[in-house]
């Protein structure tokens, strides 16, 4: 990077809030994604600035100079979307981080880009209220990202995702002019819905400065089961034979047999090795009817042959049984060094066969695949167990991955429920959009980037 | 053979850079750059195996920014020994570079020395006045010019006498249950020996007899940290021989990270000589915290007197994430009639010592310790109480420079003052050394 621009830089941010050397750059050539990026990816400079301001001015001077700019929040993207691009200036959201407003009377917050979901969800649970959002990175993941990634999460069945909870938005365009979208309304229809168009924009639209979001008042408690199934597909059944009951659960999570053994292996919880699958189920609402939900849930599970079941009475017990879903991660990174987490989404009635399908995979590249999903909206976490030092197995699990993805377009599904598309999936992205969709979108990207300078590369490819 | 650093890449690529660890990194906290957080040192050191980096000045810096206090390792969903990368790192360095004269200078020829070490610290008891000036109300001390050191920097004064030549080499009690040797570290024994003494009063009064060998070193976890092993190995093996004659019951700690050298460490660090590494492991066993020898023996809730005070309690890295122990401290501040126990926010988060990263860091780890001032005030205890001496004179400071007139001691000490109170042995709060 020119050291002019650097001084520009340090001018706007001051020289407190830039890095430049080899070391602090070579960290931003990673995210939570697979994706690798090595020296040649390094970034010219990362600046954290603290006001849209300051942003304003960043982008009129990548702008100007046409130099890429990487926007990134904590970093825990898993699509190669945050990850550094060569000469580029990586935009890092960190400091903007205040709750600016929690307004219980029109039940909306307004945050800045760099507030951590998981403390944001703390601040409303006090006063009463919900933000439901709940991706596994919560706890350090920010509401930018979140944003900019439409990220989901378990209680997507019953809630929904960050775009549902999403009212208006600040932010700067590539070009440098600083935009509101949306307002403080629940209705609200004039002119294009340029908010949901920024959620999930992945960063190649705009750099979020500020979030308008929706609140709902917080479920007074929660109920939690588990039941264990011999068959995938009577798991599978009992998922939509809850759903048609009109039953809506708040988490609906899948576990499969692979899943089931090495949690057993390592968190000893109590599950039997040989079972095809675990449900773990919660719903929430008025206590006064929670038991009755549950009852006809158990009921549901034992109908469809369920093998075991065990029902959260208080609140450890709860514990006790999310115990088993929680250690998952944990169990499996145990068994090989490195583990790449897929997003494919298919609907609900096809899991069964996705799951089949994805075995089928695993064992024609003679890979480990593990299955977890958000089986309540069809979400599952095809799990691949592999070593990435393993240079043969690499190119087997790489082929493998493309064959999941053309799968689940194949089953009516996404290519991604809530990873994104990123860098990772943009080559398979017109299986999905069609020529045309892609055109269009590109049509999109242009007109408010006409540079290409923002997040280039993400979901269209290079 | 000696473990390559190019092995450990093995341990790196099972990192999958999920970032929990910006969660609970008191650095990161603190700093917010990328390089600064678990995953990103991590990520360097993959880069210097493969490579793509070198052991450059910038690489020295970011490695040196790390307080070891291991919550990323617990806090990491696959296990990720951060720890034991960066302490790789680090020797990998010294190993390369070589150690900094100073360095060189305090490791190989005072710490591995006893009686060098012995020496200089009863000569420095008088030295020391020259140089520091007394802290406000007579608490600690402040040095009167530049030592390298941060001039604010309240830093506790050498003990008129080393706790090892107050007492006799075994210091035994009638008809005695347990015989233990008292590993004292070096904190305890020229500094705190306040805390050295309540560790034998207790012992004693539970009835067992306290073995002090006077051959024993500085437990050598400075020195490995800093990435000079071959010292290092040098005083495990010394340590290894003087505390396995005595043929005690047990081996007693009132620091987690002299514990941990002890338990863990020292195998693992003479893993290729066979005789050490078995000696190591047989002394690992016999290792236990104080409180957790104390709790053992259930009968010492016998004869407690009242205490009325409101005590919190800091968590020691390395004793909670090190020797595991949690529990204990707290069952036996709890067991105090008339002790208000309040737990703070966080307890179990670094207090932003990290030993000589104190020294080296000062300004960024007076920030940290002052979230934990924080936590300690919104408590409203009167008395902190901590397993560690490290961390007693880092909340100290903290306190001084928030001018908070709080005490800081450890467990061994508040017990110390139950059995006193019941025996009538007149002892308030303020009566025991603040410093």
């Amino acid at each position: 990077m020119k050291p002019e621009i650097i001084q520009e830089l340090i001018k706007i941010v001051g020289e407190e809030n830039l890095y430049t050397t080899l070391e602090d750059l070579y960290c931003y050539t990673y995210d939570a994604s697979f994706l690798k990026a090595d020296l040649k990816d390094l970034a010219g400079v990362a600046v954290y600035p603290g006001t849209v301001e300051e942003i304003s001015m960043i982008l009129t001077l990548a702008n100007r100079e046409k130099i890429p700019v990487v926007p990134r929040g904590a970093g825990t993207n898993v699509s190669g979307g945050s990850v550094s691009i060569g000469d580029c200036i990586v935009l890092v959201l960190k400091r903007m981080n205040k709750i600016l407003e929690i307004d219980k009377k029109n039940l909306i917050a307004v945050v800045e880009p760099g507030v951590i979901t998981g403390q944001f969800q703390r601040e409303v649970e006090q006063l009463g209220l919900f933000y439901p959002p709940d991706p596994a990175s919560l706890a350090v993941s920010t509401m930018g990202g979140n944003v900019a990634e439409c990220a989901g999460g378990p209680r997507g069945v019953k809630y929904g995702v960050t775009r549902d909870y999403i009212l208006g938005l600040e932010v700067v365009l590539p070009t440098g002019e600083i935009m509101t979208t949306g307002g403080r309304t629940i209705k609200n229809v004039t002119g294009y819905d340029m908010t949901k168009l920024f959620t999930g924009s992945e960063g190649t639209l705009c750099v979020i400065t500020k979030i308008i979001v929706k609140l709902i008042p917080l479920p007074e408690a929660k109920s939690t089961m588990m039941a264990v199934f011999s068959e995938m597909e009577q798991a599978s059944e009992t998922v939509s034979e809850i759903i048609a009951g009109g039953l809506v659960p708040c988490s609906l999570e899948l576990l499969d047999n692979i899943y089931i053994k090495n949690i057993e292996e390592y968190a000893k919880v109590g599950l039997p090795v040989e079972a095809g699958a675990v449900l773990l189920i919660e719903v929430d609402g008025d206590s006064e009817i929670l038991s009755k939900q549950i009852g006809k849930v158990e009921e549901i599970c034992r109908r469809l042959g369920a093998v075991q079941i065990r029902v959260a009475t208080t609140k450890e017990e709860a514990e006790d049984l999310w115990l088993a879903r929680r250690s998952a991660f944990a169990s499996v990174s145990r068994v090989k060094p490195t583990i790449i987490g897929e997003d494919a989404t298919v609907p609900r009635s096809q899991i069964p066969v996705a799951v089949r399908r994805i075995q089928e995979i695993a064992a024609k590249y003679n890979i480990i695949i593990a299955i977890l999903g958000h089986a309540g909206d069809g979400n599952l976490h095809a799990t691949i167990l592999t070593d990435e030092m393993d240079r043969e197995e690499a190119a087997r699990v790489e082929k493998a991955i493309d064959e999941i993805f053309v799968l689940t377009v194949e089953l009516g599904g996404s290519l991604s429920g809530e990873h994104g598309i990123g860098r990772a999936k943009s080559k398979f992205i017109t299986l999905q959009t069609g020529k045309i969709g892609l055109e269009i979108q590109r049509k999109i990207k242009h007109a408010l980037d006409p540079n290409n300078i923002l997040n280039p590369g993400v979901m269209f490819g290079a | 053979m000696e473990r390559s650093f190019e092995s450990w890449e093995k341990e790196v690529i099972r990192c999958i850079r999920c970032g929990s660890c910006q969660n609970v990194c008191p650095v990161f906290r603190e700093l917010q750059a990328e390089s600064t957080v678990a995953r990103g040192r991590v990520k360097l050191i993959r880069g210097v195996i493969t490579k793509d980096l070198s052991l450059t000045e910038g690489f020295i810096s970011k490695m040196s920014l790390c307080l070891m206090c291991k919550a990323c390792v617990a806090n990491c969903p696959s296990g990720v020994k951060v720890d034991k990368l960066v302490e790789a790192a680090r020797k990998e360095i010294v190993d390369q570079k070589g150690l900094s004269p100073l360095k060189k200078l305090i490791f190989r020829l005072i710490l591995k020395n006893r009686w060098v070490f012995d020496t200089g610290m009863s000569t420095g008891r008088i030295l020391q006045k020259l140089v520091f000036r007394p802290g406000p109300g007579g608490q600690g001390m402040l040095p009167r010019m530049p030592l390298g050191i941060d001039q604010r920097r309240l830093l506790s004064p050498l003990a008129p006498k080393p706790l090892k030549t107050m007492y006799p080499q075994v210091v035994k009690v009638l008809n005695p249950r347990l015989r233990v040797v008292f590993f004292t570290g070096c904190m305890i024994n020229y500094i705190y020996t306040d805390t050295g003494r309540a560790v034998i009063n207790v012992l004693n009064r539970l009835g067992i007899d306290v073995v002090i060998p006077k051959l024993q070193n500085c437990c050598g976890t400075p020195v490995r940290m800093n990435g000079d092993y071959e010292t290092a190995r040098e005083m495990a093996r010394a340590n290894i021989d003087v505390l396995l004659k005595e043929k005690a019951d047990g081996v007693v700690v009132a620091c987690g990270t002299c514990g941990l050298a002890l338990k863990e460490e020292y195998a693992e660090l003479l893993q290729d000589e066979p005789r050490y590494a078995e000696r190591a492991k047989l002394l690992g066993k016999m290792v236990k915290d104080f409180t957790e020898l104390v709790v053992s023996l259930g009968d010492f809730k016998e004869n407690i007197g009242e205490l009325p005070l409101k005590v919190t309690y800091h968590d020691p890295c390395h004793l909670v994430r090190g020797l595991k122990v949690k529990e204990q401290p707290r069952e036996i501040i709890k067991q105090i009639p008339g002790v208000k126990f309040l737990e703070m926010k966080n307890p179990d988060t670094c207090c932003g010592s990290g030993g000589s990263f104190s020294l080296t860091h000062y300004e960024l780890s007076m920030k940290i310790n002052n979230r934990k001032v924080e936590d300690i005030l919104q408590t409203g205890a009167e008395v902190v109480v901590t397993g560690c001496s490290a961390c007693r004179m880092h909340i100290l400071d903290g306190l001084h420079r928030q001018e908070v007139g709080m005490g800081v001691m450890h467990t061994a000490q508040l017990l110390e003052m139950a059995y006193d109170a019941k025996e009538g042995i007149p002892k308030g709060v303020n009566s025991f050394s603040q410093s």
